[in-house]
């Protein structure tokens, strides 16, 4: 005798049956950003709702479509920046959401926050997180000066200022501080801003999306644009000596959101994580896990004080109005980024 | 006459490329500094935390599984593979031979589209079972390629000597060429293990909910992850294990060599 197929077959068949087959429980799959959900929030709705989560991660808004548009993410709810949202909605990927099941979303939404969302009138979506891109500082070591987007012009600050490497966020800011709209696709507006960078760049040390932190934390830079939720991180590690400043000229704002696909196979289930997210204490304590707000009016309320005093994570009522969604251009992303190769070809 | 010291600046240039990453991202696990860069002092707090993450921990053992399972799909299908190649000179051999042997050479993220096509094509969710599908397809030709070297140097008058002394093609293969053959085969499905392991490419495409593994979780930290010195202590603990396979997979072929000569 030998080792016939079928032997082979049986095996692997029985492989398979072994892991491919689920618990009889129902399984929520969400795909999110990493470290993006207090895992502590995941035990306490799996024990609720008798169901498992499980979560896989992604580590760009065009990874996720590509999969979606493959066809092998059967996900249950994802977390996709808003412009995402939009293309998605277009392309009919997204199941409207029942308003009905989501009761705490229409409690506690919180109304100022309108304006920095793509969707307010959240068909598809419900906002999950809102980042703000700001400038960090140095407190000891800047004095009075007041901090805006003109501060990268600042002689006294030269060789010790980072900018973000990313071409819409920093053309945007030099966009913001000439008072342009930083999703205009004028030429002249962006070559005048492409203009401000170069300038910007003969002060600044360097383009930098992730030592610029260091940078800030140990001293060696005094000025850096960064990203709220990245710089609370460190203020609540070392925050008697650092600060971030929403600029006066304007500034950045984006969202994530959580979405139901059309292919999702536990929408009640996914409906009920939404609400559950939009419980005003599990809401505070995501916020304090993600150091990143949730528009919800009563869950920041409820926020630890040193989190609602942090003006990192949340911006000054009246600044909010001077904070922009950036959108997808699609096509017209290539205007900026012939813009960003003179920027850094200049010497 | 003096020696020329250029092979030894190489060999040094070569080593430094190979290994200081390694060096340096194993420092920085023990880093306490939390982006790394300069060094602040010893610390074993990020190895704390990623016992604690229970996401990279799921995602671990789904890279097992999958490792596990594809080892032992392949090695039973590569060793079948090699002895009908072994045994058949054949102008249909020679193409089973092609076959095997071209997903060695295939890029692989051509395998990895190809493959999800497949599987959407037939109406396949994808998940763990898809993941174990692709990684054994690409793992049986390394096992087949392991044990059929194994077999070029087997000398075929021991079988022939057995079925002399009374036995038949089962016992022959059970006795006597299966044990002559087991390091090939066990440093194949070792060469199998790591592979699958590791593999990113194809797995990326062929994932699907609740189905990441290691090297997938890993990748979507590094963009967007506070924790990044977390992924140096999954590094560290992940190049352990692959030193330990690649050693054992090695002691095996040794084994097989010494009793060869």
């Amino acid at each position: 005798m030998k080792l016939s197929p079928l032997h082979i077959v049986l095996g692997l068949s029985a492989f398979v049956a072994l892991t491919g087959c689920g618990p009889k429980k129902p399984t929520l799959h969400l795909y999110t950003w990493s470290d993006y959900l207090d895992p502590e929030l995941v035990s306490v709705f799996e024990k609720a709702n008798n169901c498992r989560i499980k979560v896989d991660t992604f580590d760009s808004n065009e990874t996720m479509y590509a999969k979606m548009l493959a066809g092998s993410g059967r996900y249950d709810i994802i977390f996709p920046s808003s412009y995402q949202v939009s293309l998605m909605a277009q392309n009919g990927m997204l199941l409207p959401l029942d308003k009905s099941k989501l009761p705490n979303v229409a409690a506690h939404f919180a109304d100022t926050y309108k304006s920095v969302i793509l969707n307010p009138e959240m068909t598809y979506n419900v906002p999950y997180a809102i980042t703000f891109t700001g400038i960090a500082y140095r407190k000891d070591k800047i004095g009075d000066t007041e901090i805006s987007w003109a501060s990268f012009d600042n002689p006294a600050f030269k060789g010790r200022s980072s900018l973000l490497n990313d071409f819409r966020e920093t053309i945007g800011a030099a966009l913001k501080s000439l008072g342009y709209s930083l999703n205009t696709t004028n030429t002249d507006e962006l070559n005048k801003a492409g203009d401000v960078v170069i300038r910007w760049k003969k002060n600044i040390a360097k383009f930098d999306n992730e030592q610029y932190k260091t940078g800030i934390a140990s001293g060696e830079f005094v000025l850096g644009q960064g990203y709220n939720g990245d710089i609370a991180q460190v203020m609540l590690e070392d925050s008697a000596k650092i600060g971030f400043a929403f600029p006066k000229e304007g500034f950045s704002a984006a969202c994530d959101e959580m979405v139901i696909p059309k292919v999702a196979k536990q929408v009640n289930l996914a409906h009920a994580f939404i609400n559950f997210m939009y419980d005003p204490d599990n809401a505070a304590k995501n916020i304090q896990y993600i150091c990143t707000i949730m528009p919800n009016k009563e869950g920041i309320a409820r926020l630890p004080e040193k989190y609602r005093n942090n003006p990192a994570i949340i911006p000054p009522a009246e600044l909010l109005s001077k904070a922009e969604v950036l959108k997808d251009l699609g096509a017209s992303n290539a205007l900026y980024s012939k813009i960003w190769d003179t920027i850094k070809a200049a010497e | 006459m003096k020696r020329n010291p250029f092979p030894i600046v190489v060999l040094f240039v070569v080593l430094a490329f190979l290994y200081l990453p390694i060096v340096m991202l194993t420092t920085n696990s023990f880093n306490l500094s939390r982006f790394g860069g300069t060094w602040e002092g010893f610390t074993l707090n990020w190895y704390r935390l990623l016992l604690q993450d229970q996401d990279v921990w799921i995602a671990f053992a789904n890279s097992l599984l999958i490792a596990t399972g594809a080892t032992l799909a392949s090695c039973l299908l590569g060793t079948t593979a090699a002895l009908a190649l072994h045994k058949w000179d054949s102008r249909l051999q020679n193409i089973h031979y092609g076959l095997i042997y071209t997903p060695l050479v295939i890029p692989e993220i051509l395998m990895g589209i190809s493959l999800l096509l497949t599987f959407t094509a037939v109406g396949m969710d994808c998940g763990l079972h898809t993941i174990l599908l692709a990684h054994t397809t690409f793992c049986v030709s390394y096992v087949t390629m392991t044990v059929l070297a194994r077999l070029q140097d087997f000398d075929d008058s021991l079988i022939e000597a057995a079925r002399d002394l009374g036995a038949n093609a089962w016992i022959s293969f059970i006795k006597v060429q299966f044990p002559l053959l087991l390091p090939g085969i066990i440093s194949g499905g070792l060469l199998a293990f790591t592979l699958s392991i590791d593999d990113f490419v194809i797995t990326f495409f062929v994932a699907g909910p609740g189905s990441s593994t290691l090297p997938l979780k890993v990748y979507s930290m590094i963009k967007h992850s506070p924790r990044l010195p977390v992924i140096n202590c999954l590094s560290t603990v992940m190049l352990l294990l692959t030193f330990v396979l690649v050693l054992a997979s090695r002691a095996f072929q040794n084994i097989k060599q010494q009793k060869a000569t």
